[in-house]
């Protein structure tokens, strides 16, 4: 009954990182600590993509240098690689009979006192980020039930980056289009200044301000806010006049 | 039920004209919503920068009110982040909007109702309608307000995504008012009366305000040189 309700307020907490702002180092450690605390495992990690392309490690139960060791042989092959690329679970239940099929991997991981592993996709529809990495000390195939909670952990861990992902994104554009709205406030203030002073018209002002701005190779939101601050060279003003 | 609702406004979007996307969205809320008009203002660090597209005159006035004087609907939307409704302006529960409220009724709007645009906790602006009838927002309605600032917002940022970086994209400058000639009055009348940019954008605030005309009209006149603000 207890472990049930640990699981059910790991998922709550898990959930409440969708609506609130958080880091994703921090959730896919808790996600981690979660799994070898509930599910009867000794280890657990989670590798994610990166934008080149391949996988790194993010988060882990333990900074054991062995654990590490293994994430780190998995950039070439190994449970998580295989979870990624295919977007299903792999597993091994017993690394020790040997299958020829990770030869690097397994032997590190028998060395690490490993014998068989568990990787979930982290996976949202048809977009696969990473992977969750499940160790475990014992021969025995992981029992259904507690792969069936690992998958919701990794199935909430994925739609929280996702979310994230998209949330910084929105972040960056509105940011982006402000900054742009500012800069061109500056130009069009700019046009006033010169026009008045030149005593040209708005359009022949931007044309002026845009020339010098070349000519100089400087940036033209800058040659616009000196034009108004007053710090622009009086060389420059002479060009830009006449 | 919500994709539903999502769907049925996308679809009004893609039938019709070539128009681009934000002044077509606008077009379609008085259909969808039972209301006489649509603006969409956008607004950064608290201030209003312009709007993305407007539906007729008294929408278009409506918005010009709240570049002028700062308030309004759109602007509590946005800056509250929450949904503003005043189902009668003549006789308003919640007392507000002192400038905006008459100018906004002798143009024909009776009640008005504000969306913020957002995606997540990005904010952006926000969208405003109008009828000339006094009333609220029937549930329906409400929600389908929601979606269509949903819509718009997604729109807004996904344009911005094509744009060269440091500028405005194409698509958002066409057919929006970003009232620029403000800005260029605000520079003549700096080297006029000698202040900053900043001291003359207040000059002309308080010039319109005074004499009760739209901001970006007292802008023009200073630039055509009909003005001279002594």
């Amino acid at each position: 009954m207890s472990r049930e309700a640990d699981v059910v307020r790991s998922l709550v907490e898990m959930a409440d990182t969708l609506v609130d702002d958080y880091d994703v180092v921090d959730l896919l450690t808790g996600l981690a600590d979660r799994c070898v605390s509930l599910l009867g495992v000794s280890a657990a990690g989670v590798m994610l993509a990166s934008p080149a392309g391949g996988l790194g490690l993010v988060a882990s139960s333990s900074e054991a240098m062995r654990l590490l060791e293994l994430f780190e042989l998995q950039t070439q092959e190994g449970p998580c690689l295989d979870a990624f690329r295919t977007g299903e679970r792999v597993e091994h239940e017993n690394l020790a009979a040997g299958s020829g099929r990770w030869p690097s991997f397994s032997a590190a991981a028998l060395q690490a006192g490993f014998r068989s592993v568990l990787a979930l996709p982290l996976r949202l529809r048809e977009v696969t980020l990473g992977a969750l990495n499940l160790f475990s000390t014992t021969g025995t195939p992981m029992d259904e039930a507690n792969i069936i909670v690992a998958r919701a952990f990794a199935d909430l861990a994925a739609l929280s980056i996702i979310q994230h992902q998209a949330a910084a994104e929105a972040q960056h554009l509105n940011e982006q289009l402000s900054a742009a709205l500012t800069s061109r406030v500056v130009i069009e203030q700019a046009k006033g200044v010169i026009s008045e002073r030149a005593g040209i018209q708005l359009d022949e002002a931007f044309s002026r301000l845009r020339a010098h701005a070349r000519n100089h190779n400087l940036h033209l939101t800058a040659v616009a806010q000196a034009a108004i601050d007053g710090t622009l060279d009086p060389r420059a003003w002479a060009a830009i006049r006449s | 039920m919500a994709q539903d609702r999502l769907h049925r406004i996308l679809a009004e979007l893609s039938a019709g004209d070539g128009a681009w996307p934000v002044a077509r969205l606008c077009a379609v809320c008085p259909r969808i919503l039972g209301v006489n008009g649509a603006g969409i203002m956008l607004m950064s660090g608290d201030i209003p920068r312009g709007s993305l597209g407007t539906t007729d005159e008294v929408s278009q006035l409506i918005e010009d009110l709240q570049y002028t004087l700062g308030e309004g609907p759109c602007v509590d939307a946005y800056q509250q982040d929450e949904v503003v409704a005043e189902p009668d302006l003549a006789e308003p529960v919640t007392r507000r909007w002192l400038a905006f409220t008459p100018p906004a009724l002798r143009a024909g709007a009776r009640a008005v109702f504000a969306f913020p645009l957002r995606i997540g906790t990005v904010r952006l602006g926000a969208v405003d309608f109008y009828r000339d009838r006094s009333g609220p927002l029937s549930g329906e309605q409400h929600a389908d307000a929601l979606a269509v600032a949903g819509v718009a917002a997604r729109w807004v940022l996904e344009a911005q995504a094509g744009a060269p970086p440091g500028t405005v994209a194409e698509e958002l400058e066409a057919g929006a008012d970003f009232h620029f000639v403000v800005h260029n009055a605000a520079g003549i009348l700096s080297v006029q009366q000698g202040i900053s940019v900043t001291d003359a954008l207040i000059r002309l605030r308080a010039y319109a305000f005074t004499r009760d005309r739209p901001l970006t009209e007292v802008a023009q006149d200073v630039v055509d040189r009909k003005l001279r603000l002594g």
